[in-house]
């Protein structure tokens, strides 16, 4: 229960927060497939450890339009999860559900918005389940919001709700592929440091337990 | 021309002497630096726009000169309960921060729940808002 700061952790504990990543992630997909009806793969999940500037680089960009949920995480474990959403996602989504694709985000209505968030909020929920079982907690979710905007104003959300323990950032989450179409869309998990500690604790790799 | 990008709850502050034709462009996180021995100074609404103040002053502008205009602090998800506020609290802490120095506000393009983009020209003291959606803004 000694962590300062995400640019603390031991390769083992990064380790373990990977598994977490491919368990949660892998969890998320079968929703996902589920729910598109078609197969879906992931990319290996990763940590990352970031500074904001290179958060923003590696999501591709400050001002790039995209659409956002976000849930917050209370209970044993305080964070915030994002389901970042491109727009080949969106009309993957959208196409399967709706029969329908839009030209830009504009372009998305009541229905799509509420279609999206949905989605967003079932993979978001199934990840986190998948946590929680593994790691014998108890888990509250708040009810998903939505926003279309610049990204890097959406990654500075956990940036800012944490910003004043560290300067870092940490991201566990991975990317999707449909039917063998890499469909952009990042589940983006970011615990505040103590609940980091605790979890950590839980899982049996923190070194004060 | 100075710019900051995506401006969520944080929020820009352009300073600009007129005379000396000096400007700078500050992005701050948070409202107030809670944190001792914390060197990230400028990430903060109150030990920021000091520092800032300090340096453009080295430079040769004077506090009784220097004008702000100011954009962000905007709240980039709608939620119920207390959460979500940074950027109603950076609002609040920057003009704080800005009347303790002594600092006229000119201009502000603040709150909402859409992202700006912020350019400032420092040969001339005007500011430009980028926004998705909506056309650009001078202030």
């Amino acid at each position: 229960m000694n962590l300062k700061g995400y640019d603390e952790l031991n390769s083992l504990e990064i380790d373990t927060l990977q598994e977490i990543g491919s368990i949660g992630t892998g969890n998320a997909a079968t929703a996902l497939s589920q729910l598109l009806n078609c197969e879906v793969r992931i990319t290996t999940p990763e940590v990352r450890i970031m500074g904001y500037n290179e958060a923003i680089e590696w999501i591709g960009g400050a001002e790039e339009i995209t659409a956002g949920v976000l849930v917050r995480l209370g209970g044993k474990i305080n964070g915030i999860m994002l389901a970042v959403q491109k727009l080949d996602f969106v009309n993957q989504v959208l196409q399967s559900m709706m029969d329908m694709q839009v030209e830009d985000y504009i372009g998305l209505g009541e229905m799509e918005r509420s279609a999206l968030i949905e989605v967003g909020n079932i993979m978001i929920s199934t990840f986190i389940n998948a946590l929680s079982g593994l790691a014998d907690l108890e888990i509250d979710l708040t009810v998903p919001a939505f926003t279309v905007d610049m990204q890097g104003a959406i990654m500075a959300v956990p940036m800012a709700e944490y910003g004043g323990q560290s300067d870092y950032i940490m991201t566990i989450g991975g990317n999707f592929l449909c039917n063998g179409n890499q469909v952009p869309c990042r589940l983006l998990l970011s615990p505040d440091i103590r609940s980091l500690n605790f979890l950590l604790g839980k899982l049996g790799v923190s070194d004060g337990e | 021309m100075l710019i900051t990008y995506a401006l969520g709850s944080c929020i820009g502050i352009c300073l600009y002497d007129p005379l000396v034709k000096l400007g700078g462009l500050l992005h701050i996180m948070l409202p107030l630096n809670m944190e001792t021995g914390r060197k990230n100074t400028l990430k903060y609404a109150d030990t920021g726009l000091s520092e800032m103040v300090r340096q453009m002053t080295l430079k040769g502008a004077n506090t009784s000169r220097l004008t702000a205009k100011i954009a962000g602090g905007a709240k980039m998800f709608e939620s119920n309960g207390n959460w979500g506020n940074i950027g109603q609290r950076n609002i609040e802490s920057v003009h704080m921060q800005l009347k303790k120095h002594g600092i006229k506000l000119l201009k502000e393009d603040v709150g909402g729940t859409v992202a700006r983009t912020l350019l400032f020209d420092v040969s001339n003291g005007m500011a430009c808002i980028r926004s998705y959606g909506k056309p650009e803004l001078i202030i």
